[in-house]
């Protein structure tokens, strides 16, 4: 790691990595998102939590480039990017996301295949972004399974036989595998036992340290959002009640629903 | 006789099929007549899965395939491919039918009268084991009704679109000429409806049965409620070169129509119809197109999964292909097999991998 | 003039068995496969007088490409003789008055089941394949639409990962016939449950082959001079069956596909899988005089 990345990284660059703008969303007559926004800076965590139905799962599929939102855009500083992603076609949006986007999702059976071979699903990511060569493919997986402090000697096994927490780094190699710029993490240790859930999320943290990157994760969870995030978003059905840094909203909770929020779990 | 003999296929597969035809003895044009006139309902399914209004030709393809269907079938299909498409028939609308039965099972009585007409349904099925002691089994004679039963009948449905339990979708009216025929083009999918319900209607009636059979039994999201159930005969309306237009003959039809309350303010509703008389084939192909709608894909009420599997001279076939020998792809295959396990067995290694050339 | 000088007696079948209409569809459609090169077509499929699954695909090609000047060679398995091979052969020649052969240099159509011959093709001639499922993604992806979305965005990492997971648990690649094929750098396609062997005999060659699923309903081509790739690791080299050392029981021949007949004592003999090539050799052995074109492969190797 170069010093560079161990001093805070709005110093470094104070352009936001991510920007989503005036997101709205409806499915049939349910209002899923209302004129959301967000920046995410480069090297921080952002945490979105709410109850669900609040609209931050649909706001991460968004910045997962699986949905298109009825209105808004969405930005990521990198080059050669267009000023709004939703302009991607199926195509292109596979390529950024192979590359760019890193996801893990709650239900590992949403982002794993559950009778290939561990290090394959890991493979997979990079089959799509164009590696040809088998002994990268298995050097690659092995280090990012190793990264995310998964047991090497079990790398092949398919993750049907796996504990869920393994399912789980299972994903977070996949998801890290050609190091992409943003992490999105839905919900990732939620249904974990507690102790894995510790473990998870250290792994996570350790990630984030090593390596700055930039992650959105969303959680009912705010024992996980204080362990992890910067900053936090508070969402309640489909609208932004509350934004800022972790420490700030948890002490000091300006809107009603996140004091309630807030006090029902300490 | 070798399966691949060197030399000497030509005159096996000649052989063959004598010895197969030799089982059945000559046909001539009264064997075909007694088919025709004794197995209605065998001539009828085979017509409607045939796409093909022809009962001396049903006939005559059942008595040279020996009354296996999927041959017959295949006979007519192939036959009925080389034909020319002259032109189209007008369209026919539901209460222009004849109708000889007409049952509903949603309502005790329907406007117009439920209508038993001809069915099995409530016969005892006792084998009438005296033919075979030389006694002629005659069933007794048809007593006409006091009051004959109209023979126009209005859809059950259109009462049910004035009263919105059903709701009353905007026709979207095409030429006939331009009706998409399935014989003519591939079904692709998102299938156009006029391909699904010609899917249907020359589907194999057994394997109908068997995947509507599975959604009646829970596999499927929706259980059906018989609305309608039809057989009529109606006319072929076709146009003379000079301008009239006449009728060409009459066809036997079937329609079903199921419904289903499905929790939301109105009734779905799912439809099949076919050429000839076949009442299991209309409801299973109901019951299938009443729970089609928004299915997980690769489930077997999909319409592109009932659709594919129910073709009867594509599923057939391909059944039977598996006779033909295929011992190129078993040596390809066992190429590798010998080939890994040479590779496994000095190394007992988990993952051997090659070497970079 | 008269009527009947105008119209042509009625007849039950037409010339060719298919009618016009069929036939200008797989002309059209034809077409479209050659231009997209790999390319998956759909087409109506007509019904023909063999059962689906038995080469209805190829024998509707073959029927729309025939003239009373064509010489048509069918094979099945690689034989002239095999038993399918020899009823579409009759069928053929039957509806076209079309000449038969045997010999693949003598061919101007060649209808096969799961064989390339194993003598060069020339660009007078065609090599149709018969096709029982021509959807290369379908061990991935069941979903007919589903796979045809991912054709167009060239959405093949799943097909890349079954040939990786075979290597991880068989140490090879284990996919035997019908080799998923890269086609003019741009479309996979199944190229037949052709062994190994055959495939590169595809990659830039003089002649055309047109690949037809009559059940499925689908045709795709490699025109001449188009690229064939078998989807393979950079670090894995693509492996034909080990068949080049073999030699043939029956003629002698050596360095061609082989088909493996088990002995009674506990061992395997071979004899050549084209087997007229086999039927030639022995020929020549006897003191006739046979002409050989050039083959593909020399003394087990592939040539290109």
């Amino acid at each position: 790691m170069t010093a560079l990345a161990k001093q805070p990284p709005q110093l470094v660059r104070t352009r936001p990595l991510m920007t989503l703008n005036g997101i709205s969303k409806t499915y049939d007559d349910v209002t899923a998102l209302d004129d959301v926004s967000a920046q995410v800076y480069p090297g921080e965590v952002l945490g979105i939590v709410g109850e669900s139905g609040s609209g931050k799962s649909t706001f991460l599929r968004l910045m997962n480039l699986q949905e298109t939102p009825d209105s808004g855009s969405y930005h990521l500083d990198l080059p050669d990017l267009p000023d709004n992603l939703f302009t991607l076609d199926r195509f292109e949006r596979r390529m950024l996301c192979a590359r760019q986007i890193g996801i893990v999702y709650q239900n590992p059976h949403e982002g794993l295949l559950m009778t290939h071979s561990s290090s394959g699903n890991v493979a997979e990511r990079l089959l799509i972004a164009g590696e040809r060569r088998f002994h990268v493919l298995r050097e690659k997986a092995q280090s990012a399974l190793e990264a995310s402090e998964f047991p090497i000697p079990r790398m092949d096994a398919p993750p049907i036989e796996l504990s869920g927490g393994m399912q789980q780094r299972v994903q977070l190699a996949k998801a890290i595998a050609l190091e992409p710029a943003v992490l999105l993490l839905d919900e990732p240790t939620t249904g974990l036992d507690v102790s894995v859930q510790a473990l998870v999320l250290d792994t996570l943290k350790r990630l984030q340290q090593e390596r700055r990157i930039t992650m959105v994760l969303v959680s009912h969870d705010l024992g996980v959002i204080r362990t992890m995030a910067d900053r936090v978003m508070v969402m309640r059905r489909g609208q932004v009640v509350e934004d800022g840094l972790v420490d700030q909203v948890f002490q000091d909770p300006q809107h009603a629903y996140t004091q309630q929020l807030v006090h029902a779990k300490l | 006789m070798a399966y691949v003999a060197t030399r000497g296929g030509e005159r096996a597969i000649e052989q063959a099929e004598r010895l197969y035809r030799a089982q059945m003895g000559p046909i001539d044009a009264g064997t075909v007549a007694e088919i025709e006139a004794a197995l209605p309902s065998l001539i009828d399914r085979v017509m409607g899965e045939a796409s093909l209004y022809a009962p001396d030709l049903a006939a005559l393809a059942l008595a040279q395939s020996g009354g296996d269907l999927y041959e017959a079938l295949l006979l007519l299909r192939a036959w009925r491919t080389t034909q020319p498409r002259l032109q189209i028939a007008e369209v026919v609308e539901p209460d222009q039918g004849f109708t000889h039965r007409r049952i509903s099972a949603a309502f005790k009585d329907i406007p117009g009268g439920q209508i038993l007409g001809p069915t099995l349904d409530y016969a005892h099925r006792l084998l009438a084991t005296d033919v075979l002691q030389g006694d002629t089994f005659s069933p007794a004679p048809v007593e006409p009704a006091r009051k004959p039963a109209p023979a126009r009948h209005p859809s059950l449905a259109e009462w049910q679109k004035e009263q919105g339990l059903i709701a009353d979708k905007p026709l979207q009216p095409v030429e006939k000429d331009d009706i998409p025929d399935l014989t003519r083009e591939p079904l692709l999918f998102p299938a156009k409806r006029a391909h699904s319900l010609q899917s249907l209607a020359r589907a194999d009636t057994g394997g109908m049965l068997a995947l509507g059979y599975s959604a009646m039994r829970g596999y499927g999201n929706a259980h059906p409620t018989v609305n309608e159930l039809r057989l009529s005969e109606v006319e072929v309306m076709v146009r003379h070169p000079g301008g009239a237009t006449f009728s060409a003959g009459r066809v036997k039809t079937s329609q079903a129509e199921v419904v289903t309350a499905r929790g939301k303010t109105d009734l779905s509703i799912g439809f099949c119809a076919t050429l000839g008389w076949n009442e299991v084939k209309v409801i299973a192909g109901a019951t299938l197109d009443l729970n089609a709608p928004g299915a997980p894909k690769n489930s077997p009420v999909n319409e592109e999964f009932f659709l594919y599997h129910t073709e009867p001279v594509e599923s057939s076939g391909f059944c039977i292909h598996f006779k033909l020998p295929h011992y190129v792809t078993f040596q390809s295959a066992l190429d590798n097999l010998r080939a890994a396990r040479a590779k496994r067995e000095p190394a007992k290694s988990p993952v051997q991998t090659e070497e970079p050339a | 003039m008269t009527l009947a000088s105008l119209t042509e007696n009625w007849k039950a079948f037409s010339y060719g068995f298919l009618d016009a209409s069929a036939k200008r569809e797989m002309r059209r459609k034809m077409i479209k496969a050659v231009a997209v090169p790999g390319c998956q077509m759909p087409y109506a499929s007509r019904e023909v007088p063999i059962a689906r699954g038995w080469g209805t695909g190829g024998l509707q090609v073959t029927l729309t490409l025939l003239n009373k000047a064509s010489v048509v060679k069918v094979i099945d398995q690689g034989a002239d003789d095999s038993v399918n091979a020899a009823s579409i052969r009759r069928f053929l020649t039957r509806v076209s008055g079309a000449e038969a052969t045997w010999d693949t240099l003598d061919a101007t159509l060649i209808q096969s089941r799961h064989r390339v011959p194993e003598e060069k093709l020339r660009s007078d001639q065609i090599l149709i394949l018969q096709v029982p499922n021509p959807e290369p993604l379908r061990p991935v992806e069941p979903n007919m639409s589903v796979a045809r979305q991912m054709h167009a965005d060239a959405d093949y990492g799943r097909l890349w990962l079954t040939l990786y997971e075979q290597i991880v648990r068989s140490g090879r690649i284990m996919q035997g016939a019908a080799y998923p094929s890269m086609v003019n750098r741009r479309h996979v396609m199944a190229p037949s449950p052709i062994p190994r062997w055959d495939v590169p005999k595809l990659n830039m060659a003089e002649h055309l082959t047109i690949l037809s699923a009559g059940r499925e309903k689908r045709i795709y081509a490699v025109p001449p001079h188009t690229s064939v790739e078998p989807l393979v690791f950079d670090d894995v080299p693509y492996k034909v069956e080990d068949h080049g050392h073999l030699t043939c029981i029956r003629s002698g021949l050596k360095g061609f596909f082989m088909n493996e007949i088990p002995q009674e004592d506990g061992t395997a003999a071979h004899e050549v899988s084209d087997s007229h090539l086999g039927i030639k050799a022995i020929d020549r052995t006897s003191g006739e005089q046979v002409e050989f074109g050039e083959t593909w492969y020399k003394d087990g190797e592939m040539q290109q």
